[in-house]
């Protein structure tokens, strides 16, 4: 369903430096830098897969998605999507695909969520039946009743956003990019979101293509993962793959019956916490076995467990110290 | 010491900012000088007219008016409403709230900034202006300038005061800033930027001069126009207006405050 | 074609939809067009004494242009200010995004999206002065003149649209210009006055690079007889020149913020 290949984004931005004297400066003489947002990044998406795209701010996840629509040029490399080229942005590839934006609405403020679907009724060229049909499947679906005929100023972000949804799907698009969809909103919302997400797919076996900040939107919707950084494709695959890559350590936990110091422990791993008879260590996979020996043949142990580290703090860890 | 918040390094800081912060707006801040045309389209309507001889303005008296209507206008416009309403729009109202310094200082350097910014715009235009009709130069004496600054930086004042009153209505209603739309329209007629007040028939003169319209554009412009006016007058009369509006303005601002907070918005 | 019909209709719809929200809007914008226009006006009243006229104009024949500058200005208000004004939202919001990805023409969308009943009174008010200034001026009404004015309007309407339009495009580059549409205004505003009010180089300015001269005062020569076909078929032609080049201009303007944008 969707092809890239060698996908490249370069782009030109002007240079200013901060205060006065930069100001003037730049007035004078603008000076350009070549930005590399996105780098050869090559991938195929089989039709009805739900994908998991990660990437930290700037890393060139929402360049990508835009590029994928249509929105953005590329400056190297080829792109199909169901079917189509989409910079051309054809009106037949456009009524195959949807983009959600979190953070930006296509919803008319000041009207009820049901006047801006009727325009998009009207321009995707949608038989009014047909229309007020979709309308209540996909309402019933999100749990929007009398919603959808108030002033959207009114209804809470939660509301929104499933709205938004609404007016993003009514179009029936087989191809789903949304771009950050949970963002802002709370935990209970959030969740609603994402059964709706992996139902719509379940139903109709659209594609779709999210970006997320939160992880948990990612754990359970994806199977598959594309994680991109400073604008190159890092992973591509399950999710678990990715923690086995980007953690090369386990964490271990020990409940001991008397209270130790952080010398005794010397050499047995990374010490992350010590307080009393609490201990918890990082220790590099091939060393397991053997420092776990040693600790259960030199201390007194009441209890012992070996954890992965939780995912996001791994990734959180990967953008923060800028590696790979 | 500090008067309403403000001492000199805080207004060093805020003036450098704000002047920093338009030139990036230069763009938009040439077009804005440039949009201030109106002035000069009069100016040849009137020049060729019939009515031209009651004017009271022979010569190159007619250029040069005008001229000076068109650079008064230009340092004395303001904006605060529409950056107050976008402030409160975007959220970035309370953060201002909550400092010890009035928020209309923020939005007086940010005028003055801008002003500083269109100075360069402003020239080009009176030079092009004069290369176009170098007949209607002139250089005014230097008490005479010292007089048409004073007098206009007094009129930014009452249209400055006059626009925060109704800043401070969008306290309490939505539709505030479209009052500045309704107050706009007598401005345009009866300030002397379309055409000067000489040629008003005498009651109507009379009645505009007991509006603040006239001491915003035909005043100023007067005086740097070198016309024979009566400065006592006419400075009285901005004062006066300057010490009607100041005590009002900051009663209601108080009181918006006040109600901004107690709504909790 | 039927479908971008449909979607005009919704459009419109929804755009009354808007307005019945605030009806206090409506208030203020009729209030504003009354004091607008005994303005305008009083402001023409002081050009005419007796025995006097303004470029050979009688009050009468100038008032038809000011009536002719009022119907333009009313559908500023209605139509373009609305729409137009909007595209720089678009841009700095990035919802310009939505737009591109609907599958119909993006200059449509942003061109007829909105409607505000608000000038409305407005282009009344400016059709009522027109005809009433007829009336004075001596203008027998025939079908043909009648048609004549309404061809006319409709090309001041186009050139007034693409002027406008060409301008709210470059926001693409330059995000906030509405100040230069401001610009625009300014200059337009020497649409009150007839033609020959204004010395020769401005005349020139006002025919060939800035045609404001076909908005009110060739319209109004052509209904006193003054003007024949030949002005009004250059008219229209003018006015399919400029909306080419707007039409053209937005293509481009859409190439670079698909090549440039972040």
């Amino acid at each position: 369903m969707i092809q890239v290949e060698g996908l490249s984004k370069i782009y030109r931005v002007a240079e200013k430096q901060p205060g006065l004297a930069g100001t003037l400066r730049h007035f004078i003489r603008r000076r350009t830098r070549d930005v590399t947002a996105v780098q050869d990044v090559s991938f195929r998406i089989e039709p009805g897969e739900m994908v998991g795209f990660l990437g930290a701010n700037g890393a060139g996840k929402t360049t990508t998605l835009k590029m994928l629509c249509g929105l953005i040029h590329p400056s190297a490399g080829e792109v199909q999507v169901a079917g189509h080229r989409p910079q051309r942005r054809q009106a037949e590839f456009l009524r195959r695909i949807t983009l959600v934006m979190g953070q930006k609405q296509q919803l008319l403020w000041d009207l009820p969520p049901m006047d801006s679907l009727r325009v998009n009724a009207a321009v995707y060229g949608i038989p009014d039946a047909v229309a007020r049909r979709r309308i209540k499947e996909l309402a019933d679906l999100l749990e929007l009743g009398e919603e959808l005929t108030r002033p959207v100023r009114k209804l809470s972000l939660g509301q929104r956003m499933k709205a938004e949804l609404l007016a993003a799907l009514l179009h029936e698009p087989e191809v789903l990019f949304l771009d950050e969809p949970t963002l802002g909103l709370d935990v209970n919302a959030q969740a609603r979101v994402r059964q709706f997400l992996a139902e719509y797919n379940r139903r109709t076996g659209a594609t779709v293509l999210l970006t997320s900040h939160y992880m948990a939107d990612i754990t359970a919707l994806c199977p598959r993962v594309l994680l991109i950084h400073q604008g190159r494709l890092f992973h591509d695959g399950p999710l678990e793959a990715l923690a086995d890559q980007l953690a090369p350590e386990r964490e271990v936990r020990l409940e001991l019956e008397s209270p130790v110091s952080a010398d005794d422990l010397a050499g047995l791993g990374r010490l992350e916490q010590l307080e009393g008879c609490d201990v918890r260590l990082l220790v590099p996979r091939d060393q397991l076995t053997a420092v776990v020996a040693q600790l259960l043949d030199r201390f007194p142990v009441r209890d012992l467990d070996v954890t992965d580290p939780p995912i996001e703090e791994l990734i959180g860890g990967l953008f923060r110290q800028g590696r790979v | 010491m500090r008067i309403f918040g403000l001492n000199r390094r805080i207004i060093r800081v805020l003036l450098g900012s704000q002047y920093a912060h338009m030139l990036e707006y230069r763009a938009e801040i040439a077009l804005w000088a440039l949009s201030g045309v109106l002035p000069f389209i009069m100016l040849s309507v009137w020049s060729g007219s019939d009515a031209r001889s009651g004017l009271g303005l022979d010569g190159v008296a007619l250029d040069r008016y005008f001229l000076s209507a068109f650079l008064v206008r230009q340092f004395s416009v303001v904006w605060v409403v529409y950056a107050f309403e976008e402030d409160a729009l975007l959220g970035r109202l309370s953060p201002y709230l909550l400092q010890p310094l009035h928020p209309l200082w923020r939005y007086v350097a940010a005028h003055l900034g801008e002003q500083l910014t269109r100075l360069p715009f402003a020239a080009l235009i009176a030079a092009v202006f004069f290369a176009v009709r170098p007949q209607a130069f002139w250089l005014p004496s230097l008490g005479g300038f010292l007089l048409a600054w004073l007098a206009t930086w007094l009129a930014f004042a009452i249209a400055f005061l006059f626009q925060s009153l109704i800043a401070a209505l969008c306290f309490w209603s939505e539709k505030a800033s479209a009052l500045e739309r309704l107050q706009f329209i007598p401005f345009l007629f009866l300030s002397g930027l379309l055409a000067p007040l000489t040629a008003f028939p005498p009651v109507l003169r009379v009645l505009a001069q007991w509006t603040p319209f006239p001491y915003l554009i035909d005043f100023p412009a007067r005086i740097l126009a070198g016309q024979p006016v009566d400065l006592l007058a006419g400075f009285g009369a901005q004062l006066a207006w300057i010490a009607l509006l100041l005590p009002l303005v900051l009663l209601l601002w108080r009181a918006g405050v006040r109600r901004y907070s107690a709504m909790g918005a | 074609m039927g479908r971008y019909w449909r979607t005009l209709r919704r459009f419109w719809g929804t755009a009354v939809a808007v307005q019945l929200e605030y009806q206090a809007n409506v208030l203020i914008e009729l209030l504003a067009v009354a004091m607008s226009l005994s303005g305008s006006l009083f402001l023409l009243s002081l050009f005419y004494g007796p025995d006097q006229t303004l470029g050979g104009w009688s009050w009468a024949q100038a008032l038809m242009v000011q009536g002719l500058y009022t119907v333009f200005d009313g559908m500023a208000t209605t139509w373009l200010r609305p729409n137009l004004g909007a595209i720089v939202t678009h841009v700095r919001e990035g919802t310009l995004d939505f737009v591109l990805l609907k599958p119909i023409d993006s200059q449509f969308w942003l061109s007829l999206r909105t409607l505000s009943p608000a000038g409305l009174p407005e282009i009344g008010l400016g059709l009522g002065l027109l005809a009433w200034g007829s009336h004075q001026a001596g203008v027998v009404f025939t079908l043909s003149s009648f048609f004549t004015v309404l061809v006319m309007l409709l090309a001041g309407g186009l050139i007034l649209y693409s002027l406008w339009f060409l301008i709210a495009a470059t926001s693409i580059w330059f995000v906030k210009t509405w100040n230069a549409t401001e610009v625009l205004r300014a200059l337009l505003a020497s649409g009150r006055y007839p033609l020959n009010a204004y010395p020769p180089a401005l005349r020139l300015l006002f025919t060939l690079v800035l045609p404001v001269a076909f908005l009110t005062t060739v319209p109004a020569q052509v209904l006193l007889g003054e003007a024949a076909a030949p002005m009004l078929s250059a008219g229209l032609a003018l006015a399919v020149l400029f909306f080419a080049a707007a039409r053209a201009f937005w293509l481009f303007a859409l190439r670079f913020y698909t090549s440039a944008s972040s």
